[in-house]
């Protein structure tokens, strides 16, 4: 395998957003037939360098060569390689999201837009068009009415239908991003030995994207561990087992340039109890005492958002207590989340901020009644003493509290946001993805100011996918998985490596929270 | 008093232009002054451009209530009917009920107000669009004031009720004072107090405003009845002008009320926008309306150009967005 020339050949290739710098000089080939696995946390650049390989992204500099036709700008004057060029070159590219109609038919998504038509070529051949996606579905042995809706499919049938809608096509590269997160593990065995399993037989080449590491260990041929935007190593399968990839997934360490100060921890300020909600999360338990960082870990999709949305009321609430300082709260809003001391900072900056409004008005959003006299007369000097104050403290770069938010980058919109919440006076911070998408120095401030939290008496529960953040900074971290909290560490046993195995559903802690009832 | 600064990108002269939100408007309010005093001597004089603001005064009044409700990203196409409905209900209490005029008005706002708060509520309650809730409601009031006056004019109205639209001395229009106390007002609101920054907000991003723990629905409601009041102010100074009041009075002045605002400026999505904006797009309006006349255009061309209008404004808006 290896001695044949390869497919495609990566060389170099950057990208960069606004603050981030996405993918460093990446180089990676891939054979024919062969599949090659991409690992690495959150952020590490994985699906930017598929989404620039399915032409959905140009990269910044570097040549990918396809077949040795060069797919980048440098390649020729005239070439714009995009995502319809990508499918004519047969390179399918799945999305963790499907991407179907939802009121259309299975045959009708599969084939959509390369119908078969009767003979004078005016009208769609129904009839044959099904029978195409039924000889497609059972050449892969798939359980499935090529004639139901889309929306009445499961997420893991929806997920099927996505691929088999790729391979339909004449395909010489399939990249798959996390195909398996929606999948149950008969569906991810159909995956594997049918459909994967064919088309390697056919020579296809798989570019393979998975948080799930036996999946990785199970169909790769090789695989090329990224870290924030940059190439850790490519090994062949044979040569590593998953701890070593595991290391070299997380590498860095966050003590590198954050030191943990003690605060003492004192009673607790929040507990949660059994709470269900959204279908997704059952029966989570935990409390988080003052002084005190609880970390929640867990891959995407675990449910630790919607956790926290139903905590603070942004979610309805199936069953469950809140209790805050002892004393249990009914919390159907929002606003009684304020009113208990609670506070939630989203996953997604533009979910929490009013991007067209300016800095003073986004912090004092959550008590504009502190601002505005009987609400019929503002005080603007006020509001802008509060503003500054806040911009002063929390280093935010800005031309000036009349700055719009918009026109900040990523780490000081967050320390708007942030900023908001702190002038809520709220006793808990529920801080979702705090430093997603923010450079490292902006993380720094963002962790001190934490730590500032704690030693004003505060409670912090830190949802975070960086597992090094979590690791260094809590002082005792949950585990979600599927919707429930199967593991607990604190002290010496948080390691990056018990979480994974936890959040990955390979290991959970003495079922203290699991099976409580 | 603001620590480091990053490097300010260099102001450039096209920069403080397009900073300055009214620019757009205010050049083409000039230049449509500009070519009208050439094309027609009897544009600039004084009886004429009393006309022009006595005319623009209903748009202006109904416009300041649609920019608050735009700005918060919601849009009411009930506004002209509702109007007629108002209208009709005050001059029916003064004609047919011979209450006291002053309390014929005072039931023409509460209508006008109450059908305005009705709007908001089951916008909020209900979570239906915006838009269908007000279309749904330009039928049925313009419905409900069709069966109050029977589809017959309401005239002969007491000269209390017809004074705001009316002119001082034969010769003083005092609908564009009345629209002057309404733009300091919708001003006042929209830039201190919490309705004003709430709008704003909303229109930016509803969900941060829930989030922040303010009750979108309570908002919605005082913001459509705003717009609501506005409508009953605007009542009274067409009746004033018609000297009568009918339940097709308002026929088509919700497309003249959204019109000025998104002429002024003012962002069709929300978050962005301002009563003065508002101001410059209903003189706009005016001088076309005016203007089109003096030529002796059709009042039906006229009907034409305002919806090409429309398209243009919000064409050239989103190009200069992007």
């Amino acid at each position: 395998m290896s001695n044949d020339k390869p497919l495609l050949e990566v060389q170099h290739v950057s990208k960069s957003f606004p603050g981030v710098h996405a993918l460093k000089d990446l180089t990676l080939d891939v054979t024919p037939g062969e599949v090659h696995a991409l690992v690495g946390e959150n952020g590490a650049g994985k699906s930017t360098f598929l989404k620039i390989l399915g032409g959905d992204q140009s990269p910044d500099s570097g040549t990918i060569l396809f077949k040795g036709l060069d797919l980048t700008r440098s390649g020729g004057r005239h070439f714009n390689y995009n995502t319809h060029v990508a499918r004519r070159l047969g390179i399918a590219m799945v999305y963790q999201q499907p991407a179907l109609v939802p009121d259309l038919s299975v045959a009708e998504n599969i084939f959509l837009g390369r119908y078969s038509y009767k003979p004078g070529g005016t009208q769609i051949d129904w009839k044959d068009t099904r029978r195409r996606a039924r000889d497609l579905v059972d050449q892969y042995g798939i359980d499935l009415d090529v004639t139901s809706k889309i929306k009445t499919l499961g997420a893991g049938q929806q997920q099927l239908v996505e691929i088999l809608r790729a391979v339909s096509r004449k395909v010489k590269l399939l990249l798959l991003d996390e195909p398996t997160s929606a999948l149950s593990s008969e569906q991810v065995d159909i995956l594997f030995n049918d459909v994967l399993g064919r088309m390697l037989k056919e020579n296809v080449s798989i570019v393979y994207i998975s948080h799930r590491l036996e999946e990785v260990f199970r169909i790769a041929g090789r695989v090329t561990v990224l870290r924030d935007g940059a190439k850790v190593a490519t090994e062949r399968i044979e040569d590593v087992d998953e701890n070593e990839v595991i290391r070299m997934m997380v590498g860095r360490r966050i003590e590198e340039y954050y030191v943990k100060h003690p605060v003492p921890i004192a009673e607790p300020l929040l507990r949660v109890e059994g709470l269900r909600a959204h279908g997704l999360i059952a029966d989570c338990s935990f409390e988080v005492r003052k002084g005190e960082i609880l970390g929640v870990a867990g891959l995407v999709g675990a449910g630790r958002t919607e956790m926290a949305k139903a905590i603070v009321g942004l979610h309805r609430k199936d069953q469950g207590k809140i209790i805050v300082e002892g004393e249990e709260k009914r919390i159907d809003s929002p606003r009684d989340a304020l009113t208990a001391g609670l506070v939630y900072l989203a996953e997604n900056r533009t979910e929490s901020l009013v991007h067209c409004l300016d800095i003073a008005k986004n912090i004092t959003l959550a008590r504009l009644k502190e601002v505005f006299r009987a609400g019929l007369m503002l005080n603007r000097n006020k509001e802008s003493a509060i503003a500054e104050d806040f911009v002063n403290r929390m280093h935010i770069e800005a031309t000036g509290v009349g700055q719009v938010v918009r026109q900040l980058s990523g780490g000081n919109q967050q320390k708007v946001a942030l900023s908001r919440l702190i002038y809520c006076d709220a006793k808990v911070f529920i801080l979702d993805e705090p430093t997603r998408g923010i450079d490292v120095g902006a993380k720094v401030e963002v962790y001190n100011l934490m730590y500032r939290l704690l030693r004003d008496g505060k409670a912090i529960v830190l949802i975070s996918s960086e597992l090094p953040e979590i690791v260094s900074l809590s002082d005792r971290v949950i585990v979600a998985y599927k919707g429930r909290i199967v593991a607990e560490y604190a002290g010496q046993e948080i390691s990056q490596e018990n979480i994974i195995q936890s959040a990955t559903g390979r290991r959970s802690t003495h079922g203290h929270s699991v099976s409580a009832t | 008093m603001v620590t480091a600064s990053r490097p300010l990108e260099r102001a450039t002269i096209r920069d403080s232009i397009a900073r300055f939100e009214h620019f757009g408007p205010l050049l083409a309010l000039v230049l449509l002054v500009a070519l009208m005093s050439v094309l027609s001597t009897a544009f600039l004089n004084i009886q004429n451009i009393s006309n022009i603001l006595q005319q623009s005064s209903v748009n202006l009044i109904l416009g300041l209530g649609m920019t608050v409700v735009i700005i918060s990203a919601g849009i009411d196409l009930s506004v002209g009917s509702v109007l007629s409905l108002a209208g009709s209900v005050m001059a029916l209490m003064a004609i047919a009920w011979g209450v006291n005029p002053f309390v014929g008005i005072l039931g023409g706002i509460v209508v006008g107000t109450g059908i305005g708060m009705l709007n908001g509520f089951i916008i909020s309650s209900t979570g239906i669009p915006d838009f269908i809730m007000t279309l749904g409601m330009l039928s049925a009031a313009k419905g409900l004031a069709l069966v109050l006056t029977r589809g017959l004019p309401v005239p002969n109205l007491p000269p209390a009720m017809v004074f705001f639209g009316s002119q001082l001395f034969d010769t003083i229009p005092v609908a564009p004072f009345v629209a002057l106390a309404m733009v300091v007002l919708v001003w006042y609101l929209l830039n201190f107090s919490m309705l004003g920054r709430v709008a704003y907000a909303i229109g930016g991003n509803r969900e941060a405003v829930k989030a922040s723990g303010i009750s979108v629905g309570t908002y919605k409601v005082l913001i459509y009845g705003l717009m609501g009041f506005c409508v009953s102010i605007a009542a009274l100074v067409q009746v004033g002008r018609i000297y009568s009041a009918n339940a097709l009075m308002g026929e088509g002045l919700e497309l003249q009320a959204i019109a000025v605002v998104i002429i002024g400026g003012t962002n069709l999505f929300g978050g962005e926008g301002g009563v003065g904006g508002t101001v410059l797009g209903a003189l706009i309006m005016g001088v076309i309306s005016d203007g089109l006349n003096l030529l002796d255009v059709s009042a039906f061309w006229q009907t034409f150009f305002v919806g090409a209008l429309i398209v243009l404004i919000v064409v050239l808006d989103r190009m200069r967005r992007r």
